[in-house]
């Protein structure tokens, strides 16, 4: 039997606008649209951001609420796994980077395993309190964490949250690679991520994307080592160099037809769950 | 939460060209990194980081 890869949709991200790219959606109906469409195209998972009505990053839990019911409200056939950010605005609080997944107990959340410094000018904190609780209140929530890892220490940390129960075993790790001051995005660097894993926290599974440069370079990566991937205008704006991208859809198009032409399939929404433990 | 690439933008002291790097090329040009695409004038380094508004007007050195 062929084996499933999933395809996960970063569709606006906490940073491009649309002078970026006038295709980025940014507000709860663009965002609830793109995420429909995605999904026709073969996206199981939507791992969504908000944005204020300056377009800037927010975590509001009004944001979220009116996006997850208008998808649900407008094409309540959309079986997509929604996996929504805690970490959307660099001056959010701990609890307002959580009170949207207690309320709207989305199926998965992202979890960044580790503080780092956000663009050379910020700091992107991940504090040890803020991690065991959220880890705790993902489990009382029935919210799956998406253990985002940027660099290698933050898979070490995961084991150590693992070992302490704050987070539940099997894991699923997203690989940030290519971020600036994370792991440079590469084929080596994949595979010491993957090994990393692998010997710290057995029987988890794992997906990765890259930003800019080594973005395709992670698809393909992911597709013949075994793991999952990530796309969407999160993470790049340019489908091609100098080709800005059309949609999302185009992304998610891309990455299911690699997957086809690999031998794989693309994993369902069911299907999804069914691997990640999520059913 | 990314931030897609993040790049360093330098105009040339020689030609006047303007032009950037992905951080993520540094392994690939080494010391040539921030040099002119033009006349390989090291460039002069004016600001980094997601791309700006004016990223446009940098070209983009990747090969």
């Amino acid at each position: 039997m062929a084996k499933k890869t999933i395809i996960t949709v970063a569709c606006t991200g906490a940073w491009p606008k649309k002078e970026n790219n006038p295709n980025v959606p940014m507000t709860p109906a663009e965002i609830a649209e793109d995420v429909y469409d995605c999904w026709q195209a073969g996206a199981a998972i939507a791992h969504l951001h908000m944005r204020d009505d300056e377009g800037n990053g927010t975590m509001s839990a009004d944001k979220f609420r009116e996006t997850v019911n208008l998808l649900r409200t407008n094409h309540p056939d959309c079986d997509i796994i929604l996996n929504l950010t805690t970490s959307g605005d660099l001056n959010a609080t701990d609890e307002t980077r959580q009170i949207h997944l207690k309320e709207l107990r989305p199926e998965m959340g992202s979890y960044d395993c580790g503080s780092m410094n956000w663009l050379n000018s910020g700091l992107f904190i991940n504090s040890p309190k803020f991690l065991e609780e959220l880890g705790h209140n993902m489990q009382e929530w029935g919210v799956k964490p998406e253990i985002e890892a940027f660099d290698p220490g933050m898979i070490a940390n995961a084991a150590y949250y693992l070992k302490k129960g704050v987070l539940k075993a099997p894991l699923h790790f997203q690989f940030c690679m290519g971020c600036a001051n994370g792991i440079p995005g590469s084929m080596k660097n994949l595979i010491f991520m993957k090994e990393t894993m692998e010997s710290l926290c057995p029987g988890s599974t794992w997906s990765c994307f890259g930003v800019g440069k080594s973005a395709l370079e992670m698809t393909y990566g992911a597709i013949a080592l075994g793991g999952h991937i990530r796309v969407g205008m999160e993470d790049n704006v340019m489908y091609a160099k100098g080709v800005l991208a059309d949609s999302n859809r185009q992304f998610v198009e891309r990455a299911a037809r690699l997957i086809r032409e690999y031998g794989n399939e693309v994993a369902t929404p069911d299907e999804a769950r069914e691997i990640l433990g999520l059913k | 939460m990314t931030w897609g690439p993040s790049f360093m933008y330098y105009i040339c002291p020689n030609c006047g060209k303007k032009f950037k790097y992905a951080l993520d090329m540094i392994p690939e040009f080494g010391d040539d990194y921030g040099k002119c695409p033009v006349c390989g004038t090291m460039g002069t380094y004016e600001k980094d980081g997601a791309r700006t508004k004016d990223d446009a007007d940098y070209e983009e050195v990747d090969e």
